[in-house]
């Protein structure tokens, strides 16, 4: 296997997901770099239809479906159950979309990593309420085309800083990921499940659907995010010690937006905007890296 | 406690036929495999062998992508193998070929082409080692051909012949088979034991050689024609004049006749002022050889230096030894002292418009000529066919060249040609993949009577079916992604003091580890080499791994999102719409 | 062992007796003591439980799914707006058909503000699926929360017990605190037959679609069906072994009564009062009870009540545009009997407004005084 990652496929096919789903993608990684002895909580997003209808599923793990705000607070309950129950390194994993993570189920996260509960919330996030029709979220980045950020009044505000508010917490964890790099993915995945407390993980993942992107690019556009620095990949130890994790060389931002529809309304002007906020972003990232370090 | 109900049969559906069938609550009963997301699907990705574009380029056709496969797993005996099921001289290609398989290699613009050449050489060397011996691929079956000429074309039509079980003898009018690998390509390019060990290869299949004998001396094509078929491959052995006054005069020698005599070890006459007159490969064997015996050497060329025909290496490698370059100076006139050359007069030329070759054409500078100083003139201005050779068999040159048919048919029934008599000057490359036309187009006649199946001249025939597409993959198929910039290998060679000395061979071949590096750097364009990525990217777990460097696409749920075609980082699948 | 306890503690010594094993609960007057006492009781080791101290009531029930759906028993109070902010997961955990014990004070709702004793927060929940049980005094708070973590394990049926705020979650009185062996033996430990589980990997309230959704939702009013009998018997069990048992709906001096009130909650202590005092005056007088209400004892109640000739149904709740929740229920109950008494809705103690027994008595001189009840309900003692 010429990539670092488990053999054990958790994940049936048969699943409802898109052609092309950048989170089937997510979830198929991230249950390879767990394992079995995991238990997964999704709250309403995508994958709660993608994971099947009742009385099927396609994750071969056990899986609690729960309401749209309650990523941090589900999990909370079942970790506590568990270690109750005699599984006390039974890791348990929040699969949260950036509706659940950023917005709705942004109060049960604070609670949940406030107290630092042992266990992985990952957010995969498409960048708007994609199970809903494509309407913007706070994850949703500035420009961008959405059902209720039409073109004519596109999205006029940053997409949330979230690794930052959740960094902030001082839990142990927090990473970005992508699917383009999937040896990275797995691998902070499982340096997430070795260590006790609160993990964040960030994980972007292109939605062709709601991106008006080609299925087939979505691999290709979850890389030119970092390429382009628009999506750095980076992980922040117990809130301070930043590290930059993948450095690829650089590519315009202009290769990430044109591939996707969502974007095709932009200016000139806008786009060199947008690269130069990525580019600002980027340096005030290896700066607090190198000072951490 | 009511007992879980059962679970049905994996993959079928679950049914409830009354409440009591339904769990208390929403729970999972069994996996979504039941759920044939395949009919989604309107593109149907697959996976297709395409043609690298190393085995497009070789005029031998070499299949090197397959090779180079072989040579990264290890297996540098499977390597030599499916190398020579096709080329039977892997130790001279990887010595003299101007290899333009790696002019078309897809790794120039991320460090450089691959070292082909040099990964060719080493297994044959590797094959000398070990030794390994070329075996037969069918049963011997009784039938006889003659070839004749011993050169690259000759011995690759008796090796595939003999592979496939004919009785071969090769009739060759010098007393040691080789053409011009031998009595042209000097030493220290192509060493002797290399060419004997890789003509003994081939005698180890049971090929005959006839030596001294030559056509139209005490050898007719009348005789010959008694075999099963007969093919002529006697190269162009007659060099052309330099068409001046005085080049009759002692000193004044052809290329291929003065690199024969030195390969025959004969006595030259040669002084220690040498012009040569050319600016072919033949012309830069002759400069080289003349510096290693202690001559001091200009080369003449008429056109420029961009335009000179020989392998820029070579060029590269006689100026690193010394030899002093005159470009856009043609002869006019050998000056002579009594019957001796005392000198060259020259013209100088300039370029104009372009010639039938494509090349601005040298126009000469009138008023400026000038004299150059020599005891010997070495014309190695072009070479023809011998047309003599064919007096009397009822075949006639054209233009200068045996005429053939893509199945390398002469206008005699079983009578077969090929290599540059043929084909007209061309590499040892080209000779080879000549010679193995002819030796299927002859085991197809004899076999069924007709030729078919064969590709048209110019394009390199396969004694081995191959199974990939013929569409070629180019540097803008492959996934950039994938692909880092790593750099080419410097290739050893003899230090250029050292090289002048002797005629001892001047690349030195690699160590395995730079073998295996560069086996490793190939990016195998257009063939699967098992590295996973379509199987990791794909979104509905739809591909599985069926052996090395195979996988399987699950139908019944792939949806055709294509991931994995456009993730490929060598262009080994395709897509195509569903129902086609 | 008999202790001097307010109700709010009573809870949550049945919580510690009923080792609960996960607690989730966010502070909201008149709830706090319950959460209180039960971190203590953490702390110190006396219960081996986790306590989650969530960020707000809907995480609270979330968390209890969460723990529950692990195979836990887990245990959340709250009150009023709480209980209004969990609604959405009274809900899932009803659906889901997890045993969760739920404490709800009733309190009233705001705005404006108010943290005093009324029922409407919990009869808002009324469709959600959960069990409700009414309780009268600390003792049978108790009681009630241990037979709850019983009947909903036995049904999987999330339940709700509650007792008014401040009257009963505030007022000490003395309650019999049975030992752990007996409630131990009467209480095992939860093993359920579905829980998330890596040894047997399964997913839980997925995406149903309507081919199977109306199914699942009768298997939960089956449920309902069974609990009405297994709070019954479970009820009896308790009875039998702790020497206590209230039945699913009381009935006070009914059997010869004309006139019959009908309370939920510690009002009923009151009209008890209240009932013993007319009959002493040859008034035939009687209380109704009502202690289980979800699943609604339709058929019980109407059999009590059904040869009454006048009832008094004192709501201490409201639905604003139809009346009381209490009598609404109680006369659709009785719809189908041939003999159906005359019934009076009363809208009385809303926001903590004393119910007195003059509140009471003055309601049963009303019937008295009147053959027919008004078309709308009563609003009682309110300034006109």
């Amino acid at each position: 296997m010429s990539y670092a990652i488990p053999e054990r496929e958790l994940l049936h096919p048969g699943h409802v997901a898109c052609p092309g789903c950048g989170a089937a993608i997510a979830m198929r990684l991230a249950l390879k770099a767990l394992g079995d002895d995991l238990v997964v909580i999704i709250v309403a997003s995508c994958w709660s239809i993608i994971a099947g209808p009742f009385p099927y599923s396609s994750l071969q793990v056990p899986t609690l479906h729960s309401a749209f705000e309650t990523g941090g607070s589900a999990a909370s309950g079942v970790k506590a159950a568990l270690r109750k129950r005699g599984r006390p390194d039974t890791t348990v994993m929040t699969w949260a979309g950036d509706g659940g993570t950023f917005d709705i189920g942004f109060q049960a996260l604070s609670g949940a990593v406030e107290r630092n509960e042992d266990f992985i919330y990952v957010c995969y996030d498409n960048e708007a309420y994609m199970n809903t029709g494509i309407q913007r979220s706070s994850a949703t980045p500035w420009g961008a085309w959405t059902t209720t950020t039409p073109v004519a009044a596109p999205k006029d505000t940053p997409k949330k800083d979230m690794v930052a508010i959740i960094a902030s917490h001082g839990i142990p964890y927090t990473a970005t990921a992508s699917i383009g790099y999937p040896e990275d993915l797995v691998r902070k995945l499982q340096k997430a499940a070795g260590i006790r407390g609160s993990k964040f993980i960030h994980i972007l993942s292109p939605c062709p659907s709601g991106w008006k992107s080609e299925p087939e690019e979505t691999v290709k556009i979850a890389r030119l995010a970092v390429q382009s620095r628009i999506f750095p990949l980076y992980e922040v130890e117990r809130g301070e010690r930043y590290t930059v994790t993948v450095n690829p060389p650089p590519v315009p931002a202009i290769e990430y937006l044109r591939r996707q529809g969502r974007f095709n309304h932009l200016s000139v002007a806008q786009i060199e905007e947008i690269q130069a906020n990525a580019d600002r972003a980027w340096e005030a990232l290896l700066k607090r890296a190198a000072a951490s370090a | 406690m009511k007992s879980a109900p059962s679970r049905p049969p994996v993959g079928e559906p679950v049914v409830f036929r009354r409440l009591d069938d339904l769990p208390p609550l929403p729970v999972s009963l069994a996996p979504t495999l039941a759920n044939k997301t395949g009919t989604w699907r309107y593109l149907r990705p697959f996976y297709e062998e395409k043609t690298s574009p190393c085995n497009h380029a070789c005029p031998a056709g070499s299949d090197v992508v397959h090779w180079i496969g072989a040579l990264r797993g290890g297996d540098l005996e499977g390597a030599w193998r499916t190398l020579t099921a096709e080329n039977p001289l892997p130790g001279v290609c990887g010595r003299v070929c101007p290899h333009p398989c790696e002019s078309r290699c897809n790794r120039s613009s991320s460090g450089g082409a691959i070292a082909i050449h040099a990964l060719e050489r080493y297994l044959a060397d590797e094959a000398s080692m070990h030794g390994w011996r070329p075996t037969r691929v069918r049963a011997a079956n009784g039938r006889r051909v003659a070839v004749v000429g011993a050169g690259p074309a000759g011995l690759a039509c008796a090796y595939h012949l003999a592979r496939l079980g004919y009785e071969v003898t090769v009739h060759e009018a010098e007393a040691e088979p080789g053409g011009l690998l031998r009595y042209a390509i000097p030493a220290y390019r192509l060493p002797r034991d290399v060419l004997d060990r890789e003509v003994c290869n081939i005698e180890s299949l049971g090929v005959r050689f006839m030596l001294g004998s030559r056509l139209g001396d005490n050898l007719s094509l009348e005789e010959l024609r008694g075999m099963d078929a007969v093919f002529l491959a006697p190269g162009q052995g007659v060099s052309r004049p330099l068409g001046v006054p005085g080049e009759q005069a002692a000193g004044v020698l052809s290329g291929l006749g003065f690199l024969r005599r030195v390969a025959r070890g004969e006595g030259l006459g040669m002084g220690r002022r040498v012009v040569v007159v050319g600016g072919g490969n033949t012309a830069i064997d002759a400069a080289r050889t003349a510096i290693r015996m202690g001559a001091q050497v200009t080369v003449v060329y008429r056109r420029s230096a961009a335009q000179m025909p020989a392998i820029a290496e070579e060029v590269e490698a006689a100026r690193a030894e010394g030899v002093e370059f005159r470009f856009l100076a043609a002869p006019i006139e050998v000056l002579v002292d009594g019957d001796r050359v005392r000198g060259l007069r020259c013209q100088s030329m300039r370029l104009g418009e372009p010639d039938a070759s494509g090349r601005e054409r040298p126009l000469p500078v009138p008023g400026a000529e000038f004299d150059l100083t020599a005891d010997t003139v070495i014309a190695a201005v072009g070479q023809g066919l011998d047309e003599g050779l064919l007096a009397g068999t009822g075949l006639r040159a054209e233009a200068g060249r045996v005429p053939i048919d893509e199945g390398a048919a002469t206008a005699l029934p079983g009578v077969f040609a090929g290599g540059d008599a043929a084909t007209g000057e061309g590499t040892v490359a080209q000779a080879i993949g000549s010679g193995k036309r002819a030796a299927l187009a002859i085991d197809r006649w004899l076999q069924t009577g007709r030729v078919e199946g064969l590709p048209p001249l110019g394009v390199a025939p396969h004694a081995m079916e191959r199974s990939a597409s013929a569409r070629v993959v180019g540097p803008e198929d492959l996934n950039a992604d994938y692909i880092e910039q790593v750099p080419r290998p410097v290739l050893p060679e003899c230090p250029v003091e050292l090289r002048k000395a002797s005629f001892d061979e001047v690349n030195l071949g690699i160590p395995p580890e730079i073998a295996a590096a560069e086996a490793a750097r190939c990016i195998s364009c257009g063939v699967c080499i098992g590295c996973d990525t379509c199987y990791i990217f794909c979104p509905d777990v739809s591909i599985a791994r069926a052996g090395p460097c195979q996988y399987t696409i699950n139908y019944d749920y792939c949806k055709g999102c294509g991931i994995c075609v456009h993730e490929c980082p060598r262009c080994a699948m395709s897509v195509k719409e569903e129902g086609q | 062992m008999r202790k001097v306890l307010m109700g709010n503690h009573a809870v949550s010594y049945a919580v510690r007796l009923a080792r609960a094993e996960v607690v989730a609960a966010y502070p909201i007057t008149p709830q706090t003591q319950i959460v209180e006492m039960l971190s203590e009781f953490c702390a110190e080791g006396s219960l081996d439980a986790t306590f989650i101290k969530v960020e707000s009531e809907h995480s609270a029930m979330a968390a209890c799914i969460g723990a529950a759906s692990a195979g836990a028993r887990a245990f959340t109070a709250t009150s009023s707006h709480g209980l209004l902010l969990m609604h959405e997961m009274l809900h899932w955990a009803a659906g889901a058909r997890l045993p969760i014990v739920l404490v709800n004070v009733n309190r009233a709702l705001g705005p404006g503000w108010n943290v005093w004793t009324e029922q409407t927060d919990s009869l808002a929940q009324r469709d959600t699926g959960l069990m409700q049980v009414y309780c009268e005094s600390n003792q049978e708070a108790l009681d009630s929360v241990l037979q709850a973590f019983r009947i909903a394990e036995t049904v999987r049926l999330p339940v709700m017990v509650v007792l008014d705020a401040f009257i009963l979650s505030h007022t000490e009185e003395p309650v019999d605190v049975p030992s752990q062996e007996e409630v131990d033996a009467f209480l095992p430990r939860y093993e359920p037959e579905w829980r998330l589980d890596p040894a047997d990997p399964r997913a839980f309230n997925m995406l149903v679609p309507p081919e199977h959704y109306m199914e699942l939702r009768l298997l939960i009013q089956k449920a309902m069906d069974d609990a009405l009998h297994v709070a019954a018997e479970v009820d009896a069990e308790y009875g039998r072994r702790f020497g206590r048992s209230y039945g699913i709906v009381e009935a006070y001096r009914l059997e010869d009564a004309e006139i019959a009130l009908v309370t939920a909650g510690a009002s009923s202590g009151t009209a008890r009062v209240v009932v013993d005092e007319l009959r002493s005056q040859g008034v035939p007088t009687g209380l109704l009870r009502l202690r289980l209400f979800r699943p609604f004892p339709a058929r019980a109640i109407a059999r009590l009540l059904s040869r009454v000739d006048k009832v008094a149904v004192i709501d201490r709740n409201i639905s604003f545009g139809h009346g009381g929740i209490f009598a609404a229920e109680l006369k659709a109950a009785l719809y189908h009997e041939p003999q159906r008494p005359m019934v009076f809705e009363f809208i009385a103690g809303l926001g903590g407004r004393d119910i007195t027994p003059a509140t009471v008595r003055g309601i049963v001189g009303y019937l008295q005084g009147h053959d027919q009840p008004p078309a709308s309900p009563l609003w009682w003692e309110v300034k006109a």
